[in-house]
This record gives structure tokens, C-alpha cells and sequence, in this order.
């Protein structure tokens, strides 16, 4: 180990804590905005009226068509130009990823709506209730606690997912691993430390999920 | 009270109901019994709107349900509904299922509607189940929080699709004697059931069901001891053991 220098490490460790920030908030606006946005398009995808389903559906079949970079790359031109004027490479690339998460959580929200039982929208409504209301106090409460498990592996993705932004110039933690690296030139133990940190916080979300799962397997 | 008018109703090809008439009147307890499949619970779904219909009309106290106008939100209010599985909502307190309609449906405060609840699990023979979870309860408890839930609306009328053909048989009583204390007390009862012991203590009509037709009515005495269609002699065999 002796040809590696890993004090490297511990001096750019504040420079490392920016760009990890950069991708907490970063995910933290991916996962919110898009299991909001989600939420919405989830419901319209179960929706009988066509003028409701209908771009719903295209809508997320043609994001999930796309890849993320090109997603990316795209809303990076896009948003200047719908918004009148620069707004940096941040607030590019959360549109881009709340977008793009929306057509991915829209799956996992539709799915969880269908997991519930035809039965406990029709006893809501049979008290007098609203879609919105059934929606809101009946049937999302039930799903999201079907969804758990899926929710927790797409934010693991997003997670990982956020390094993309890389290529628009955001200083998140990958690409403050290669301003690092352009200076000291230690790609190996940079590459290194910045791996373990995403396999870490990934391992533990992971091995959460599971702990939650099989809490509610017992619960049943 | 609900009358319903040549009704029928397609899924797809499939015609479930088959020109129904019928008429309820205040007060009255009407059984519906027939073979599976016969389209009970889709004519008892769709005198509160739960199942829309193709053709005729059903009125509920001078409401027309097929008026697009039709507030099917309120008219519902007025009417209760009991399900054969019960459908309880799992993530909620037996008391929050019963108060959640009235809070958020009438906008009554919360305090008052618990108290009421309160009311309706006595009435049920339940009080003591209130801060539990449907999924803690039996059947026959899980049938009659269901029961007080639909009552916490103070509907007019109360529509129950066979709501003991999911219970044990040592449960059945107890949901009926809910049920016979309710029709005695005067509301109004659609009941889909083949509880022939309910229908002959309560039932002011009998109507039976095939293939979506009602074949045959009359009212408990005339049905039981002089059925006659074959089909309905052969389906009082089945069930009158
Ligand atoms: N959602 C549905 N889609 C298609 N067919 C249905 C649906 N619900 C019920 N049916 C059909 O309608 C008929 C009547 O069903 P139902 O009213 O549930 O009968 P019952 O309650 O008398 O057993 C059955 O043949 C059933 O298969
Ligand atoms: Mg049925």
C-alpha cells in the first residue's frame, strides 16, 4: 500500500463534503419533485378519461424510453430558452431529473394504487366521498406502504444517477473528484474513496429496504 | 323511496341486468337472492352509482341517477353500503374508520363525530374495539364496525351485499341481529343475502334473481311456501337444507 497516498483524501475532504452536498440536494429534488409529479401522472395513468390517460401515458413511455443523459443534456438547453435566461447548471438538472424520476415513480405509484382493492375505493366512495378523498385518505396511504420497497430502490438509483450531471458542469460529488483528481493527479485513491461513499450509502439504503420488508412480511 | 326503472346494464356483450324494475318504499326491506353470478350485486351497486348503467333510470328519493347533473356524491351520503368482505380501511383505528366520513364528508367536528361513533359501536355490541385495528378483529367485529361506519353517515337507506357469506357460522348471528335491530327500527334495507331466517323475520319483499331478470317476488310467505318459477324451487332447495 505504500504507493498509495491517501492524505489526499483528508486534505480535499472539505472540496469532497461540497460535492456530496451538491448531490444530496440534488436527489433530495429528484426524489420529492418526482414522486410528486409522479403521484399525478401515476393516478392519470389509471385514469378512464382518455383527455387524462392518454398524455399521461406517452408521457411517461417516452421518458423511460430515453436515457438519463440525453434527458439531461437536453434540459440544459432546454430551460434557458423556456425560462428567458441562464439558470445555472443546478436548477437544469433538476428539471432534467424531475422529469425524468416523474415517468419512473408514476409506475411505482400506479402500481401501488392497482395493489389495493377494487373494495376500498367503492367503500369510500359509498360514503360519500370524492376521488380526490378516497385517493388521499383511503387508497395512497395503503399503497405507499406497498411501495416502500420500491421507492427505496429507485432513490438508491437516483442516487447513483445524480453523477450524470457531471456532464453539464455541476459540481457534484463525482465531479469534484475529478477537479481533485485534475490537480493531484491520484485518480486511484480519489476513484476509490468516491466508489466507497456511493457503495455505502447505497449498501445501507438497500439493507434498510430489506429490514423493512421483512418487518412487514412479519406484520402480516 | 328508489325506484328503478327498466334498468340494464352491459359489461361489454355480457348484458348483467336485464330490464329491472323494481320499487322500495320507506321502510321497507326488500331480500335480493338468486344463483352467483346472477347480477345481485351489480343492481345493488348501482343504486349508488358505483356501477353505472346503460339503459332506464333509477330514482332515489326524486333524484334520477341518470342525469349527468346528478351529484352522486351526495346522493350517496343518504345511502349506506355494507360489502361481503367487509372493507374496513386496514391503516386506520376502527374509530377513525367510522369518523372519517362524517369529518371530512360533513365537515363535522371531531370530537362530535367520535362520540357518535362511540354511540354506534354500543349500538353493534362493540365498544370496546375502538382503538384497535380492523385487522385484530373477527369477522363478525370487523362486519359490524362496517356496519356502524355506513350508519355514521345517518343514511336513509342501507344496501348490503351478502353480508354474512364471508363470515364463520358461529359470527352470522351476530352480524344479523344487527341487522334485524336496524330493520325493525325502521330504515330502509336492500339486502343481498341467502339468509332465509333473516328474510322471514324481516323481509317485506323477496325478490329472487337469474341470469340478470328478476324471475320472481313476492313477499316471504308466498316466496317460500309457493315459489313459482322451477328456478326458484330449485334454488329454495339448495339453500333451505
Ligand atoms: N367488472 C366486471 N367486468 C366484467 N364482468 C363483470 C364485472 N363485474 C361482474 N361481472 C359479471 O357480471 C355478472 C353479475 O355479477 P354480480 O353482480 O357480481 O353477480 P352476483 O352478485 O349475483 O353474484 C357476472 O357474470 C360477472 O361475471
Ligand atoms: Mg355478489
Amino acid at each position: 500500500m505504500g504507493a498509495f497516498d491517501w492524505t489526499v483524501i483528508i486534505k480535499n475532504m472539505p472540496f469532497f463534503m461540497k460535492g456530496l452536498l451538491t448531490t444530496f440536494e440534488l436527489a433530495l429534488v429528484a426524489i420529492s419533485g418526482g414522486l410528486f409529479f409522479g403521484m399525478l401522472v401515476g393516478m392519470a395513468r389509471l385514469s378512464h378519461i382518455k383527455l387524462i390517460y392518454y398524455p399521461a401515458t406517452i408521457f411517461v413511455n417516452f421518458f423511460r424510453s430515453l436515457p438519463l443523459l440525453l434527458v439531461i443534456f437536453w434540459f440544459y438547453f432546454l430551460v434557458p430558452i423556456i425560462a428567458g435566461r441562464p439558470l445555472g447548471d443546478f436548477v437544469s438538472a433538476s428539471v432534467a431529473f424531475v422529469v425524468f424520476e416523474a415517468a419512473y415513480f408514476a409506475e411505482i405509484v400506479r402500481a401501488g394504487i392497482q395493489s389495493i382493492s377494487k373494495g376500498q375505493e367503492q367503500a369510500a366512495y359509498s360514503t360519500g366521498f370524492t376521488y380526490a378523498q378516497t385517493m388521499r385518505y383511503i387508497i395512497l396511504p395503503q399503497a405507499m406502504r406497498n411501495m416502500v420497497p420500491s421507492l427505496i430502490t429507485q432513490t438508491v438509483v437516483v442516487f447513483q444517477d445524480t453523477s450524470l450531471a457531471y456532464v453539464i458542469g455541476l459540481k457534484e460529488f463525482l465531479r469534484s473528484a475529478s477537479i481533485v483528481d485534475a490537480r493531484e493527479m491520484k485518480s486511484l485513491e480519489i476513484y476509490a474513496f468516491i466508489g466507497l461513499v456511493y457503495f455505502i450509502f447505497c449498501f445501507v439504503m438497500s439493507r434498510f429496504s430489506k429490514k423493512l420488508e421483512a418487518k412487514r412480511g412479519a406484520a402480516k | 323511496m328508489i325506484k328503478i326503472i327498466n334498468v340494464s346494464k352491459w359489461f361489454g356483450t355480457h348484458r348483467v341486468l336485464n330490464n329491472i324494475n323494481e320499487e322500495i318504499h320507506q321502510g321497507q326491506v326488500v331480500v335480493i337472492c338468486g344463483p352467483s353470478g346472477s347480477g345481485k350485486s351489480t343492481l345493488l351497486k348501482s343504486l349508488n352509482g358505483l356501477e353505472p348503467f346503460q339503459e332506464g333510470d333509477i330514482v332515489v328519493d326524486g333524484v334520477s341517477l341518470k342525469d349527468p347533473s346528478t351529484n352522486l356524491m351526495q346522493l350517496r351520503q343518504k345511502m349506506g353500503m355494507v360489502f361481503q368482505r367487509f372493507e374496513l380501511y386496514p391503516h386506520l383505528k376502527v374509530i377513525d374508520n367510522i369518523t372519517i366520513a362524517p369529518i371530512k364528508v360533513k365537515n363535522i367536528p371531531k370530537k362530535q363525530a367520535e362520540e357518535k361513533a362511540v354511540q354506534l359501536l354500543e349500538r353493534v355490541g362493540i365498544p370496546e374495539q375502538a382503538q384497535k385495528y380492523p385487522g385484530n378483529l373477527s369477522g363478525g367485529q370487523q362486519q359490524r364496525v362496517a356496519i356502524a361506519r355506513a350508519l355514521a353517515m345517518e343514511p336513509e337507506i342501507m344496501l348490503f351485499d351478502e353480508p354474512t357469506s364471508a363470515l364463520d357460522p358461529e359470527m352470522i348471528k351476530e352480524v344479523l341481529d344487527v341487522m334485524i335491530d336496524l330493520a325493525k327500527s325502521g330504515m330502509t334495507m336492500a339486502v343481498v343475502t341467502h339468509e332465509m331466517g333473516f328474510a322471514r323475520e324481516v323481509a317485506d319483499e323477496i325478490i329472487f334473481m337469474d341470469e340478470g331478470q328478476i324471475i320472481e317476488r313476492g313477499t316471504d310467505k308466498s316466496f317460500f311456501s309457493d315459489p313459482k318459477t322451477e328456478r326458484a324451487k330449485d334454488f329454495l332447495s339448495k339453500i333451505l337444507i
